[in-house]
């Protein structure tokens, strides 16, 4: 293995989480409900993930609470902000602080334990392409997981009339409304797939990168996952495309330091966000003069009540 | 999961209970011991441990202490905490166990002379507020020296936090003892940037495996590193815990953190009235900690490893002994000569030899 795959290899492995749960938050926010609870959601998964899996002996299990712990505190966001019209940024950052507490109080009696890893899957012919297929096509289960996610989220919001539906309800909720579409119910599935990727991308963290509990180890995943649908300007493939790019970053970083190179480290941080900030700036600098709006959708964070 | 408010309220209904009490049982009363920690009881490292000495101690006392603890508290609820637990819990004891609690704890030390403040890892004492810390950089002297055994690569791999001295020394230590068994030894450092960050932990130190370290030492105490480190074949050692179980064929040894006995020694002082202020720096031999057992290491690299042990506990081995180089070729510690304790803890240099830039 020399060493550009193996580079490429943990760079598809660092992307994986902030992919999906970042494709998770679009769908959110495309529904017109912005849901910061995102890394209080993730590490909900990561602990439910990696109980289960130790106690059951099953990783199957463990994914699939994982999901159903990111489900159930998005139906609480969801029941806060759909059912009672509550501010979704303070639901929101509340939802995050609630799922740090949380998980680390049904963590606690599995500090120190661990199981193995999610196995790899070679996927026959394709992983034999030079370079790609090693990266690509000799990987676990959820990066799988992830390209499809990419693919099936492009084609429902762009190729299915519910797509178009849900996205309409966050352009503008009220003609969805008029239409006879049920804006408060089209919301409540997005706000539960965001919560299901949510806790898919914790469970990744830990059953698969590293396979056991430590109480924060999402450690502000959950928050570049947000900073991606944005600088994806609310579009799949450019969540791709900025889920690789920070990864990318990341790796690249630890890799110029181990190598001798001496990067501020502080600074590495801050890109994320930074690059997040210029990919707007570009995006609204291209726009201007075109008379098209904001690249968000339009009814983006604020609350619907139909009239009765 | 230790809720701050439910407990210091529990202590106050103890206390409240125990005033009760016919005053010729008030003389056996337990004493309320406080402790605050910075990170949750779960990060599995540092403040996991300092919970383990709590209850070692409990244990130890029978029933003379009982115990309030506060967890995940940060520095701007710190005044508050404390005065909860000294007005509601009616601590005479409290342990504040981190070196961002220092400052805050020199000032509320000031405010109540009669409770008795213990802080790790501080660097100044006052009449009613003691220091305590392990020389954790004796472990990592053991360690370098196992890593020039066991490594066929000839370079150690280091996942590194903050560029602090106590980090920095870490690393310097590690190269001494390696070099004492083979002065070709390199490393490579890649700084993480936080104290706990499992998967970037875990993608560092697949960074160092993949550009040819073989041997993993880590500065965050978590058992990412020595888990990759399995994966891949290599070998690893655990930090604050024994870690053996995450990595059965690849861990070599861990640092163990053990504060239990010193928390009993001291809550007892206190019950004897005997409590002074002091500047504890424990090392080896103080049990403070110890080196969990070797494994995955032939008879003769144990015996080694046990030796060095040995040296570093009797004081016949001196990681700080010059002469020492700095990365600029300056002599930094003369023939003879050794560094003091402030020295060690003010080190802000690297060694000549060790290829690595101190980060920005």
């Amino acid at each position: 293995m020399t060493l550009t795959v193996a580079i490429l290899l943990t760079i598809v492995t660092a992307a994986t989480p902030l992919l999906i749960a970042a494709l998770g938050e679009l769908v959110v926010e495309r529904s017109g409900v912005l849901n910061l609870g995102v890394e209080g959601m993730m590490i909900m998964g990561a602990a439910a993930g990696v109980v289960v899996a130790i106690v059951t002996g099953s990783s199957i299990l463990g994914v699939l609470a994982a999901i159903g712990a990111g489900m159930a505190l998005s139906a609480l966001f969801a029941l806060l902000t759909l059912g009672l019209s509550v501010n979704q940024y303070a639901a929101g950052l509340a939802l995050t602080i609630f799922g740090l507490g949380l998980s680390g109080l049904i963590g606690a009696p599995f500090v120190g334990l661990q199981r193995d890893g999610i196995a790899r899957i070679e996927i026959p012919l394709l992983s034999e392409i030079p370079l790609i297929g090693p990266v690509l096509f000799r990987q676990d289960p959820f990066v799988y997981a992830s390209f499809a996610l990419v693919a099936g989220v492009a084609w429902f919001l762009w190729r299915t009339k519910a797509g178009l539906i849900l996205r309409a309800c966050g352009e503008n909720p009220t003609s969805a409304h008029a239409l006879g579409y049920n804006v408060l119910r089209i919301r409540l599935y997005a706000v539960l797939f965001g919560g299901a990727c949510a806790g898919l991308a914790g469970a990744y963290l830990s059953l698969v990168l590293t396979p056991f509990w430590t109480a924060g180890m999402t450690a502000g995943r959950g928050w570049i996952a947000l900073a991606i649908v944005v600088f994806a300007s609310w579009m799949p493939m450019r969540a791709m495309l900025g889920a690789y790019l920070f990864g990318g970053f990341i790796i690249l970083q630890l890799h110029a330091q181990s190598f001798g190179v001496a990067v501020p480290s502080q600074f590495l941080a801050a890109l994320p966000y930074l690059i997040t900030i210029a990919a707007l700036t570009l995006i609204m600098v291209l726009r201007r003069g075109t008379g098209a709006g904001s690249v968000a959708p339009a009814g983006l964070g604020q609350p619907f009540t139909p009239d009765r | 999961m230790t809720l701050n408010r439910r407990h210091v309220l529990q202590g106050a209904a103890a206390l409240a209970a125990t005033s009760a009490l016919p005053f010729g049982a008030m003389a056996q009363d337990p004493i309320n011991v406080g402790m605050v920690t910075i990170s949750p009881l779960g990060d599995f490292g540092w403040s996991t441990m300092h919970n383990r000495g709590r209850l070692h101690m409990e244990e130890a006392m029978g029933g003379r202490v009982t115990t309030t603890i506060a967890e995940m508290v940060a520095p701007p609820d710190f005044d508050r905490v404390i005065t909860q637990l000294v007005r509601q819990a009616n601590c005479k004891l409290i342990f504040t166990t981190s070196f961002s609690y220092f400052q805050p704890t020199l000032r509320m030390a000031a405010e109540f002379p009669d409770v008795k403040f213990e802080n790790a890892t501080g660097s100044s004492t006052l009449p009613n507020m003691a220091i305590y810390n392990a020389r954790f950089y004796e472990g990592r002297y053991v360690q370098g020296v196992i890593a020039a055994m066991k490594s066929r690569t000839k370079t150690i791999g280091y996942v590194a936090t903050f560029p602090v001295p106590e980090v920095i020394h870490a690393i310097n230590t590690v190269m001494r003892g390696a070099w004492t068994v083979d002065p070709e030894m390199k490393i490579r450092v890649v700084w993480i940037n936080a104290w706990s960050n499992p998967a970037m932990e875990a993608d560092a130190a697949r960074a160092l495996l993949d550009q040819g370290c073989d041997i993993l030492c880590s500065h965050t105490d978590g058992p990412a590193p020595l888990q990759v480190a399995g994966e891949r074949g290599a070998y690893g050692f655990g930090q604050a815990s024994d870690m053996t179980q995450f990595a059965p064929n690849a861990h070599l040894t861990s640092s163990v953190n053990n504060w239990g006995d010193y928390y009993a020694a001291r809550a007892q002082a206190v019950i004897d009235g005997t409590w002074e202020t002091a500047d504890t720096w424990g090392g080896l031999t103080s049990g403070m900690f110890s080196m969990a057992p070797f494994t995955n290491m032939t008879p003769e690299e144990t015996s080694t490893a046990e030796a060095v042990v040995a040296g570093l506990s009797d004081g016949s081995i001196d990681p700080f002994a010059g002469p020492i180089f700095n990365q600029a070729g300056e002599q930094v510690i003369a023939a003879g000569a050794t560094l003091s304790d402030d020295e060690i803890r003010a080190q802000n240099y690297f060694y000549q030899g060790i290829d690595v830039t101190m980060p920005g």
